[in-house]
């Protein structure tokens, strides 16, 4: 009777473990008897293959070569402590939380729930009142999160070049992942847009570097008023007049402190940062007729100048 | 090869239906019927990875019915029940009874109640731990979550866990009023009056909502609800809605599964642009639903097919995008940056007559 690869490999990995000590090749077909083929070199093909699987599924399979009387033979074993993993004694309440949280979250990829599995808890399978998306469907997501997680230094293409980068962190923010690193070919900390990465990543090896003292993810990656600041125009601030609905949305963006007069109307005036103009354009636009400049001239200017080409007026 | 089961343990089951021999349960199994979704046979690989898994856990609880465990672990009943029975027969030689895994079928019943192989779970993997740690850490910071509840007190005891550089791992959700407000609505079902504004129409509205979801999406956050004015199912975001007030009517609780619905999808229309490279950011920025590069006068173009939710958000998006982005498909489009650049510049005319 012929039996499954599947069921070959649960029995391998039974053996293995039960018997809590190293074995040969030999002794494991003996143990497994008819389950590998009857000749050496087929049965050691079928093993190599068994034996790869059972890695790849986060199962060390320890080996030793003999010396002595048995020179060159391989001993096989597995260490339980090495896989197993160790009861963190969950509550029922921690559990449940844990449950609640990967219903909420969506990340587009199982691997919340296998985790939920593994620490004896359950998919949650009703709809849950909130949800968040922070979209995990790079092809390139679980390398780099494992190259950040264990210090690996990763090599891909960005914008037309090959970069060889130190990833000391990942940021999710308004939709998109950022990956945060030293950039070897600038020499620098770079930024870069996890879904601009250009093919394939590939991994060194663990612990390759150090994050530096006091390293600040979110601090790392400009935001978009932090963008408009940082051009090198020669004004930096207009005054921008902001319709009453959407007085609130700037305030939670620029601060109290960006308000420069409140109107009997509920519309407001703004200090906001233009040194860097096609950012403070993209800000601008975005309010269309609810925003208007008022000061400096040259701002307000260039404006009408932008409004008049796309309208085609001039 | 398996006999049977001891005696003793065989009496305290009333009808055990576990195979005598291999042979047998191979010849009454059938072909799986697989679930929409997944293709192909499952490699051996995969099978026994799930194994591995649903057994500490089965294991766990002892007593789970079929059609549960099938719909937790997303497989068939008919797949479930093919890698039981075969872990079933697996174990360590000589394969008597007592040194094989102890689960069977009973009843519509998973049964395993003798944890004797693979009674721990596997470790987490790296991208295990990713996913619970910022799916928690993302869940810790919704308006309104216990920040030193369980939740908080369940990361702690993972984090020995982690590998170093996974504390660098962030999420940053946005903020916006009344998104507790509305969580608390979805939960009772609560009629809430809302004053909402709307860019399009430039007009404020009030509303009566039953809001049914809250959910975060690139990086806004919107609650869709029955709107009771137009009688239909709404999309609204949370940051233009200005006022709310619940008005103590109970909606009955909506408990319909939305995991494969598409939000937004009603209420789009297609377009087709032409984007030049000062306006490349809206390639990058946007979900696209097909996308060509093209070089036409020694200048490469993308032209990309995308959903709009309206008029008023395309006309804003060629505003902004300042003459970098051109609309090929529907014409009746063709003007609405011109038209929205005219709206814009009367209003600078007109104040800057007055002023």
């Amino acid at each position: 009777m012929k039996i499954t690869q599947a069921e070959r490999m649960l029995n391998l990995l039974a053996l293995l473990v039960d018997r809590n000590r190293p074995l040969t090749l030999r002794q494991v077909r003996q143990e497994l008897g008819k389950q590998y083929p009857n000749s050496d070199e087929a049965a050691r093909a079928a093993f190599e293959r068994d034996k790869a699987a059972l890695r790849e599924m986060g199962i060390p399979i320890e080996t030793k070569t003999l010396g002595g009387d048995s020179a060159g033979e391989v001993t096989y074993w597995v260490n339980r402590s090495n896989y197993e993993l160790s009861d963190l004694k969950l509550s029922d309440d921690e559990r449940i939380a844990l449950q609640l949280a990967v219903a909420t979250v969506r990340l587009g990829a199982q691997h919340g729930e296998e985790a939920l599995w593994k620490l004896g808890g359950e998919k949650v399978l009703r709809p849950t009142a909130v949800s968040v998306n922070i979209g995990f469907v790079d092809q390139n997501m679980s390398a780099i999160t494992d190259a950040v997680m264990q210090r690996r230094t990763l090599n891909f293409d960005y914008k037309g070049e090959k970069r060889q980068v130190d990833p000391y962190g990942m940021l999710s923010r308004s939709g998109f992942w950022y990956l945060i690193g030293f950039d070897h070919l600038r020499k620098d900390q770079r930024v870069f847009r996890v879904d601009r990465i250009e093919g394939k990543v590939s991994a060194g090896q663990i612990r390759a570097f150090k994050t530096p003292v006091g390293f600040d993810v979110a601090a790392s990656v400009p935001t978009e008023k932090q963008m408009m600041a940082a051009g090198d125009g020669e004004v930096t601030t207009a005054t921008v007049l902001v319709d009453a609905s959407l007085v609130a949305g700037v305030r939670d963006e620029f601060g109290d402190a960006a308000i420069v007069k409140e109107r009997a109307d509920g519309s407001a005036e703004f200090a906001i940062p233009c040194a860097n103009m096609s950012a403070f354009r993209l800000w601008l636009f975005a309010m269309v007729e609810s925003a208007e400049v008022l000061e400096p001239a040259s701002v307000r200017m260039q404006v009408i100048q932008w409004l008049e080409q796309l309208a085609g007026d001039k | 090869m398996p006999a049977k089961k001891p005696a003793k343990r065989v009496a305290a089951k009333k009808t055990v239906k576990k195979p005598v021999k291999k042979v047998t349960v191979k010849k009454t199994v059938k072909k799986p019927v697989r679930k929409t979704g997944r293709r192909g046979p499952r490699s051996a690989a995969q099978r026994v990875t799930g194994l591995l898994v649903m057994l500490p856990w089965i294991m766990q609880r002892k007593r789970v019915k079929i059609s549960t465990m099938a719909k937790q672990f997303n497989l068939s009943e008919a797949e479930l029940i093919e890698d039981l029975l075969m872990a079933s027969v697996c174990g360590v030689p000589p394969y008597t009874p007592d040194a094989l895994i102890d689960v069977f079928m009973d009843n519509g019943m998973v049964v395993a109640e003798v944890p004797l192989l693979f009674s721990r779970p596997l470790k987490l993997s790296t991208a295990e731990l990713f996913a619970i740690s910022v799916m928690a850490q993302t869940a810790l910071q919704l308006p309104g979550a216990n920040k030193k509840g369980p939740l908080s007190t369940a990361l702690t005891k993972i984090a020995p866990l982690m590998p170093t550089g996974a504390e660098t791992i962030k999420v940053e959700l946005p903020r916006a009023k009344f998104v507790k407000e509305l969580r608390e609505a979805v939960a009772t079902g609560e009629r809430c009056d809302i004053e909402y504004f709307s860019p399009a129409s430039q007009k404020r509205s009030k509303r009566i909502i039953t809001a049914r979801k809250v959910f975060e999406d690139a990086g806004r956050w919107y609650v869709a609800a029955d709107d009771h004015q137009s009688g239909e199912d709404r999309i609204f975001r949370i940051d233009r809605i200005e006022q709310i007030k619940p008005v103590g009517i109970f909606d009955q609780l909506n408990d319909q599964d939305d995991q494969d619905q598409q939000w937004f999808s009603e209420q789009m229309s297609q377009v087709t642009l032409r984007v030049e490279p000062s306006a490349r950011w809206i390639v990058e920025s946007y979900p696209y639903i097909s996308r060509v590069n093209k070089r036409i006068k020694n200048i490469d173009v993308v032209d990309i097919t995308m959903s709009i939710t309206s008029q008023h958000w395309l006309g804003r998006l060629l505003l902004r995008a300042g003459g970098g982005v051109k609309v090929l498909k529907p014409a009746e489009y063709q003007s609405l940056g011109k038209k929205a650049a005219r709206t814009v510049l009367d209003r600078y005319n007109k104040s800057g007559a007055t002023s």
